[in-house]
Protein backbone atom coordinates (compact mmCIF):
# COMPACT_ATOMS: atom_id res chain seq x y z
CA UNK A 1 0.00 0.00 0.00
CA UNK A 2 2.75 2.44 1.03
CA UNK A 3 4.71 1.55 -2.10
CA UNK A 4 1.68 2.38 -4.20
CA UNK A 5 1.42 5.82 -2.66
CA UNK A 6 5.12 6.45 -3.06
CA UNK A 7 4.81 5.44 -6.68
CA UNK A 8 2.62 8.49 -7.21
CA UNK A 9 5.76 10.53 -6.67
CA UNK A 10 7.94 8.42 -8.87
CA UNK A 11 5.69 8.98 -11.86
CA UNK A 12 6.26 12.72 -11.59
CA UNK A 13 8.75 13.73 -14.25
CA UNK A 14 12.36 13.82 -13.00
CA UNK A 15 11.64 12.29 -9.58
CA UNK A 16 14.32 9.74 -8.73
CA UNK A 17 13.25 8.41 -5.36
CA UNK A 18 10.64 8.61 -2.65
CA UNK A 19 11.63 7.44 0.80
CA UNK A 20 9.82 7.14 4.12
CA UNK A 21 12.25 7.18 6.98
CA UNK A 22 11.94 6.96 10.72
CA UNK A 23 13.78 9.38 12.95
CA UNK A 24 16.16 6.62 14.08
CA UNK A 25 17.41 6.38 10.51
CA UNK A 26 15.54 3.24 9.56
CA UNK A 27 14.13 3.34 6.05
CA UNK A 28 10.52 2.18 6.28
CA UNK A 29 9.88 2.10 2.57
CA UNK A 30 11.49 3.43 -0.56
CA UNK A 31 10.87 3.44 -4.24
CA UNK A 32 13.44 4.58 -6.74
CA UNK A 33 14.31 4.87 -10.38
CA UNK A 34 17.75 5.65 -11.77
CA UNK A 35 19.36 6.14 -8.39
CA UNK A 36 20.94 3.88 -5.79
CA UNK A 37 20.15 4.48 -2.15
CA UNK A 38 23.52 3.50 -0.80
CA UNK A 39 25.04 4.05 2.63
CA UNK A 40 26.13 7.57 1.73
CA UNK A 41 22.68 8.58 0.62
CA UNK A 42 21.16 7.02 3.72
CA UNK A 43 23.57 9.07 5.82
CA UNK A 44 22.65 12.20 3.88
CA UNK A 45 18.96 11.62 4.45
CA UNK A 46 19.46 10.98 8.17
CA UNK A 47 21.68 14.02 8.55
CA UNK A 48 19.28 16.36 6.81
CA UNK A 49 16.39 14.98 8.84
CA UNK A 50 18.03 15.19 12.25
CA UNK A 51 19.94 18.44 11.70
CA UNK A 52 16.89 20.20 10.30
CA UNK A 53 14.78 19.14 13.23
CA UNK A 54 17.42 20.42 15.63
CA UNK A 55 17.81 23.68 13.73
CA UNK A 56 14.07 24.25 13.65
CA UNK A 57 13.96 23.63 17.39
CA UNK A 58 16.33 26.57 17.79
CA UNK A 59 13.76 28.74 16.08
CA UNK A 60 11.53 28.90 19.12
CA UNK A 61 10.66 25.23 18.83
CA UNK A 62 9.17 25.83 15.43
CA UNK A 63 7.55 22.93 13.67
CA UNK A 64 9.46 21.90 10.60
CA UNK A 65 7.35 22.33 7.47
CA UNK A 66 9.76 21.38 4.72
CA UNK A 67 13.45 21.28 3.90
CA UNK A 68 14.93 21.76 0.44
CA UNK A 69 18.53 20.99 -0.40
CA UNK A 70 19.50 21.72 -3.96
CA UNK A 71 22.65 20.88 -5.87
CA UNK A 72 23.34 21.64 -9.51
CA UNK A 73 22.18 18.16 -10.54
CA UNK A 74 19.76 16.90 -7.95
CA UNK A 75 17.36 18.08 -5.33
CA UNK A 76 16.23 16.67 -2.00
CA UNK A 77 12.97 17.62 -0.33
CA UNK A 78 12.15 16.48 3.15
CA UNK A 79 8.79 16.84 4.83
CA UNK A 80 7.53 15.57 8.17
CA UNK A 81 4.79 12.97 8.08
CA UNK A 82 4.04 12.21 11.67
CA UNK A 83 5.90 12.59 14.95
CA UNK A 84 8.86 10.38 14.04
CA UNK A 85 8.47 9.83 10.32
CA UNK A 86 9.59 11.82 7.33
CA UNK A 87 9.05 11.66 3.59
CA UNK A 88 12.02 12.40 1.36
CA UNK A 89 11.82 13.01 -2.33
CA UNK A 90 14.94 13.04 -4.45
CA UNK A 91 14.67 14.49 -7.91
CA UNK A 92 16.58 16.07 -10.72
CA UNK A 93 16.62 19.79 -10.22
CA UNK A 94 14.56 20.27 -13.37
CA UNK A 95 11.61 18.83 -11.45
CA UNK A 96 8.48 20.84 -10.75
CA UNK A 97 8.89 21.49 -7.04
CA UNK A 98 5.40 22.89 -6.69
CA UNK A 99 3.97 19.62 -7.94
CA UNK A 100 6.05 17.62 -5.48
CA UNK A 101 5.16 19.72 -2.46
CA UNK A 102 1.51 19.57 -3.50
CA UNK A 103 1.64 15.77 -3.74
CA UNK A 104 3.47 15.56 -0.41
CA UNK A 105 0.71 17.47 1.35
CA UNK A 106 -2.03 15.68 -0.54
CA UNK A 107 -0.72 12.20 0.30
CA UNK A 108 0.49 12.87 3.82
CA UNK A 109 -2.54 11.41 5.59
CA UNK A 110 -2.59 8.37 3.35
CA UNK A 111 1.08 7.68 4.05
CA UNK A 112 0.66 8.18 7.79
CA UNK A 113 -2.22 5.72 7.80
CA UNK A 114 0.17 3.08 6.44
CA UNK A 115 2.78 3.58 9.13
CA UNK B 1 23.89 77.77 0.58
CA UNK B 2 25.56 74.93 2.51
CA UNK B 3 28.00 72.91 0.46
CA UNK B 4 26.02 69.70 0.98
CA UNK B 5 23.07 71.17 -0.84
CA UNK B 6 25.18 72.22 -3.77
CA UNK B 7 26.89 68.98 -4.66
CA UNK B 8 25.15 66.71 -7.21
CA UNK B 9 22.77 64.07 -5.84
CA UNK B 10 24.34 61.18 -7.75
CA UNK B 11 22.72 57.79 -8.10
CA UNK B 12 21.94 56.11 -4.80
CA UNK B 13 23.33 52.60 -4.40
CA UNK B 14 21.97 52.05 -0.94
CA UNK B 15 21.73 53.19 2.64
CA UNK B 16 23.81 51.38 5.18
CA UNK B 17 24.87 51.48 8.78
CA UNK B 18 28.43 50.58 9.48
CA UNK B 19 31.57 51.69 11.28
CA UNK B 20 33.16 54.62 9.40
CA UNK B 21 36.14 52.41 8.55
CA UNK B 22 33.90 50.27 6.41
CA UNK B 23 33.56 53.12 3.94
CA UNK B 24 37.28 53.32 3.41
CA UNK B 25 37.71 49.60 3.00
CA UNK B 26 34.88 49.09 0.55
CA UNK B 27 35.14 51.91 -1.92
CA UNK B 28 38.22 51.13 -3.99
CA UNK B 29 36.06 50.92 -7.10
CA UNK B 30 33.62 53.60 -6.10
CA UNK B 31 33.45 57.08 -7.58
CA UNK B 32 30.98 59.39 -5.94
CA UNK B 33 29.80 60.80 -2.69
CA UNK B 34 29.05 59.03 0.55
CA UNK B 35 26.25 60.95 2.22
CA UNK B 36 26.51 60.62 5.98
CA UNK B 37 23.80 61.16 8.56
CA UNK B 38 24.69 61.37 12.25
CA UNK B 39 21.89 62.28 14.61
CA UNK B 40 20.47 65.56 13.32
CA UNK B 41 23.51 66.41 11.27
CA UNK B 42 24.54 65.43 7.79
CA UNK B 43 27.67 65.44 5.77
CA UNK B 44 29.50 63.75 2.95
CA UNK B 45 32.75 62.23 1.84
CA UNK B 46 33.93 62.58 -1.73
CA UNK B 47 35.68 59.44 -2.88
CA UNK B 48 37.36 58.46 -6.09
CA UNK B 49 38.37 54.80 -6.17
CA UNK B 50 39.28 54.56 -2.51
CA UNK B 51 40.89 57.96 -2.47
CA UNK B 52 39.09 60.23 -0.05
CA UNK B 53 39.11 63.77 -1.38
CA UNK B 54 36.91 65.79 0.88
CA UNK B 55 35.07 65.46 4.18
CA UNK B 56 32.20 67.65 5.23
CA UNK B 57 29.72 67.66 8.08
CA UNK B 58 27.08 70.11 9.12
CA UNK B 59 24.99 70.28 12.27
CA UNK B 60 22.80 73.33 12.54
CA UNK B 61 25.06 76.29 11.92
CA UNK B 62 28.21 74.37 12.68
CA UNK B 63 30.16 73.24 9.64
CA UNK B 64 33.13 70.89 9.80
CA UNK B 65 35.44 70.36 6.86
CA UNK B 66 38.49 68.21 6.26
CA UNK B 67 40.04 66.59 9.32
CA UNK B 68 37.54 68.10 11.70
CA UNK B 69 34.74 66.34 9.84
CA UNK B 70 36.77 63.15 9.51
CA UNK B 71 37.55 63.12 13.24
CA UNK B 72 33.88 63.51 13.98
CA UNK B 73 32.99 60.60 11.66
CA UNK B 74 35.62 58.46 13.30
CA UNK B 75 34.35 59.30 16.76
CA UNK B 76 31.17 57.38 15.93
CA UNK B 77 31.04 53.62 16.39
CA UNK B 78 28.67 53.41 13.45
CA UNK B 79 27.33 55.91 11.02
CA UNK B 80 24.45 55.85 8.61
CA UNK B 81 25.34 56.61 5.03
CA UNK B 82 24.19 56.44 1.46
CA UNK B 83 26.60 55.56 -1.31
CA UNK B 84 25.78 57.78 -4.30
CA UNK B 85 27.58 57.10 -7.53
CA UNK B 86 28.75 60.03 -9.69
CA UNK B 87 29.24 60.36 -13.40
CA UNK B 88 32.59 61.97 -14.35
CA UNK B 89 30.73 65.24 -14.93
CA UNK B 90 29.04 65.10 -11.55
CA UNK B 91 32.30 64.25 -9.88
CA UNK B 92 34.03 67.18 -11.55
CA UNK B 93 31.21 69.45 -10.44
CA UNK B 94 31.45 68.20 -6.85
CA UNK B 95 35.21 68.76 -6.83
CA UNK B 96 34.69 72.29 -8.05
CA UNK B 97 32.09 73.01 -5.38
CA UNK B 98 34.41 71.61 -2.71
CA UNK B 99 37.31 73.50 -4.19
CA UNK B 100 39.38 70.33 -4.45
CA UNK B 101 41.99 69.86 -7.11
CA UNK B 102 42.32 66.18 -7.71
CA UNK B 103 45.32 64.85 -9.55
CA UNK B 104 45.15 61.99 -12.03
CA UNK B 105 43.50 59.18 -10.15
CA UNK B 106 45.71 56.32 -9.26
CA UNK B 107 44.86 52.85 -8.13
CA UNK B 108 46.47 53.15 -4.77
CA UNK B 109 44.12 54.04 -2.04
CA UNK B 110 44.95 57.04 0.01
CA UNK B 111 43.78 60.37 1.23
CA UNK B 112 44.30 63.66 -0.55
CA UNK B 113 44.40 65.26 2.82
CA UNK B 114 47.63 65.47 4.76
CA UNK B 115 47.97 62.66 7.21
CA UNK B 116 46.52 63.65 10.55
CA UNK B 117 48.41 63.30 13.79
CA UNK B 118 46.30 60.46 14.99
CA UNK B 119 45.40 57.37 13.06
CA UNK B 120 41.91 58.18 11.97
CA UNK B 121 41.53 55.09 9.86
CA UNK B 122 42.76 52.61 12.44
CA UNK B 123 40.66 49.50 12.27
CA UNK B 124 40.47 47.27 15.26
CA UNK B 125 39.58 43.64 15.29
CA UNK B 126 37.44 43.78 18.36
CA UNK B 127 33.82 43.07 17.62
CA UNK B 128 31.95 46.10 16.48
CA UNK B 129 28.85 46.90 18.45
CA UNK B 130 25.68 45.88 16.75
CA UNK B 131 23.98 49.07 15.66
CA UNK B 132 20.29 49.37 16.25
CA UNK B 133 18.00 49.26 13.25
CA UNK B 134 17.28 52.70 11.91
CA UNK B 135 13.72 53.92 12.08
CA UNK B 136 12.27 54.55 8.64
CA UNK B 137 11.37 58.12 7.90
CA UNK B 138 7.79 58.40 6.71
CA UNK B 139 7.67 58.95 3.00
CA UNK B 140 11.40 58.80 2.61
CA UNK B 141 12.50 57.62 -0.82
CA UNK B 142 15.31 55.36 0.11
CA UNK B 143 16.51 52.01 -0.92
CA UNK B 144 16.48 49.39 1.85
CA UNK B 145 19.21 49.98 4.33
CA UNK B 146 21.52 47.37 5.68
CA UNK B 147 21.81 47.25 9.39
CA UNK B 148 25.34 46.09 9.81
CA UNK B 149 28.41 46.02 7.66
CA UNK B 150 31.79 45.20 9.03
CA UNK B 151 35.21 45.45 7.53
CA UNK B 152 36.96 42.12 7.34
CA UNK B 153 40.27 43.41 8.56
CA UNK B 154 42.63 42.66 11.33
CA UNK B 155 44.43 45.15 13.51
CA UNK B 156 45.88 48.06 11.56
CA UNK B 157 47.35 51.29 12.67
CA UNK B 158 48.43 52.82 9.37
CA UNK B 159 47.51 56.37 8.68
CA UNK B 160 45.93 55.72 5.33
CA UNK B 161 42.65 53.98 4.75
CA UNK B 162 42.98 50.30 5.41
CA UNK B 163 42.25 48.40 2.24
CA UNK B 164 42.20 44.68 2.81
CA UNK B 165 44.08 42.72 0.17
CA UNK B 166 40.85 41.20 -0.98
CA UNK B 167 37.86 43.47 -1.11
CA UNK B 168 34.91 41.72 0.41
CA UNK B 169 32.01 43.30 -1.40
CA UNK B 170 32.09 45.89 -4.10
CA UNK B 171 29.48 48.24 -5.41
CA UNK B 172 27.99 45.58 -7.67
CA UNK B 173 27.61 43.17 -4.76
CA UNK B 174 25.87 45.76 -2.65
CA UNK B 175 23.55 46.62 -5.51
CA UNK B 176 22.67 42.95 -6.10
CA UNK B 177 22.04 42.33 -2.43
CA UNK B 178 19.92 45.47 -2.26
CA UNK B 179 17.89 44.28 -5.24
CA UNK B 180 17.26 40.90 -3.64
CA UNK B 181 16.24 42.60 -0.40
CA UNK B 182 13.65 44.60 -2.34
CA UNK B 183 11.90 41.47 -3.62
CA UNK B 184 8.49 40.78 -2.18
CA UNK B 185 8.73 38.52 0.84
CA UNK B 186 12.40 39.05 1.65
CA UNK B 187 12.61 40.07 5.29
CA UNK B 188 16.38 40.18 5.56
CA UNK B 189 19.46 39.19 3.64
CA UNK B 190 22.93 38.66 5.02
CA UNK B 191 26.29 37.92 3.50
CA UNK B 192 28.34 35.97 5.97
CA UNK B 193 31.23 33.59 6.33
CA UNK B 194 32.35 31.17 9.00
CA UNK B 195 33.66 33.98 11.16
CA UNK B 196 31.38 36.95 10.82
CA UNK B 197 28.49 38.73 9.31
CA UNK B 198 29.75 40.88 6.47
CA UNK B 199 26.62 42.76 5.60
CA UNK B 200 23.01 42.59 6.65
CA UNK B 201 20.03 44.30 5.08
CA UNK B 202 16.81 44.12 7.02
CA UNK B 203 15.61 44.82 10.51
CA UNK B 204 16.47 41.60 12.26
CA UNK B 205 18.86 40.60 14.97
CA UNK B 206 21.89 39.25 13.22
CA UNK B 207 23.25 36.79 15.76
CA UNK B 208 20.20 34.50 16.02
CA UNK B 209 19.89 34.54 12.24
CA UNK B 210 23.56 33.70 11.78
CA UNK B 211 23.30 30.92 14.33
CA UNK B 212 20.60 29.27 12.23
CA UNK B 213 22.46 29.96 9.00
CA UNK B 214 25.64 28.36 10.35
CA UNK B 215 23.66 25.42 11.57
CA UNK B 216 22.32 24.87 8.05
CA UNK B 217 25.79 25.36 6.65
CA UNK B 218 27.09 22.73 9.00
CA UNK B 219 24.52 20.30 7.62
CA UNK B 220 25.57 20.97 4.03
CA UNK B 221 29.23 20.62 5.01
CA UNK B 222 28.44 17.15 6.30
CA UNK B 223 26.38 15.95 3.35
CA UNK B 224 28.11 17.54 0.37
CA UNK B 225 31.14 15.22 0.44
CA UNK B 226 28.79 12.24 0.45
CA UNK B 227 26.94 13.29 -2.69
CA UNK B 228 27.91 13.49 -6.31
CA UNK B 229 25.17 15.86 -7.22
CA UNK B 230 27.26 18.77 -8.48
CA UNK B 231 27.76 22.05 -6.70
CA UNK B 232 25.68 23.15 -3.75
CA UNK B 233 23.00 25.65 -4.77
CA UNK B 234 20.94 26.31 -1.65
CA UNK B 235 19.39 24.85 1.45
CA UNK B 236 16.00 26.08 2.60
CA UNK B 237 14.46 25.42 5.96
CA UNK B 238 10.75 26.08 5.94
CA UNK B 239 8.79 26.63 9.12
CA UNK B 240 5.24 27.96 9.45
CA UNK B 241 6.51 31.52 9.92
CA UNK B 242 8.70 31.59 6.83
CA UNK B 243 11.90 30.34 5.24
CA UNK B 244 15.57 30.54 6.00
CA UNK B 245 17.70 30.02 2.93
CA UNK B 246 21.45 29.71 2.69
CA UNK B 247 23.39 29.70 -0.56
CA UNK B 248 26.98 30.16 -1.65
CA UNK B 249 27.86 33.65 -2.84
CA UNK B 250 31.36 34.05 -4.28
CA UNK B 251 33.66 33.19 -1.39
CA UNK B 252 30.88 33.75 1.12
CA UNK B 253 27.31 32.72 1.81
CA UNK B 254 23.98 34.41 1.57
CA UNK B 255 21.34 33.94 4.19
CA UNK B 256 17.82 35.00 3.33
CA UNK B 257 14.99 35.28 5.77
CA UNK B 258 11.69 35.30 3.92
CA UNK B 259 7.98 35.21 4.53
CA UNK B 260 6.15 31.94 3.92
CA UNK B 261 4.44 33.32 0.85
CA UNK B 262 7.60 33.94 -1.12
CA UNK B 263 7.97 32.36 -4.51
CA UNK B 264 10.68 29.76 -3.85
CA UNK B 265 11.03 29.14 -7.58
CA UNK B 266 11.90 32.79 -8.13
CA UNK B 267 14.49 32.73 -5.36
CA UNK B 268 16.00 29.52 -6.76
CA UNK B 269 16.43 31.14 -10.17
CA UNK B 270 18.10 34.18 -8.62
CA UNK B 271 20.48 32.06 -6.57
CA UNK B 272 21.38 29.95 -9.59
CA UNK B 273 21.98 33.04 -11.71
CA UNK B 274 24.16 34.57 -9.01
CA UNK B 275 26.25 31.43 -8.77
CA UNK B 276 26.60 31.16 -12.54
CA UNK B 277 27.67 34.81 -12.71
CA UNK B 278 30.19 34.14 -9.95
CA UNK B 279 31.64 31.24 -11.90
CA UNK B 280 32.08 33.42 -14.98
CA UNK B 281 33.91 36.23 -13.18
Amino acid sequence: MLKEILNKFLIIKDVLAAVVIEENGEIIESIKSGIVIDKNLEDVISTVMLDSKTTAAHLGNAALSMVFVEYSDNFLILGPLAEEFFLIIIAKNSVNIGQITYEMKKNQDAIVSCL
Amino acid sequence: MPMIELIPDGKSIGWMQAPPQWIFTHTVRFIGVVRVVIKDGEGFILIRKGKTLFYYFRHGRIELKGHAALDYFNSQSTIEFNLCKYTPEEFAQALKICNVEDQVPDNTAGSALPAPDKSPFAVVSTPFPEPAPVAEEPGAQRVPRPVVARPKTSVHTERDPVIPPQIILDEKDIRIIGQIKKLNGIVAISVFDEEQNIILMGDVEIEPLLKIARSLLSTTDKITPLLEWGSFVHMTLQIPEGNIIIAPYNDYYLCLLTTRTINIGHIRRILRDLQQDGEHV
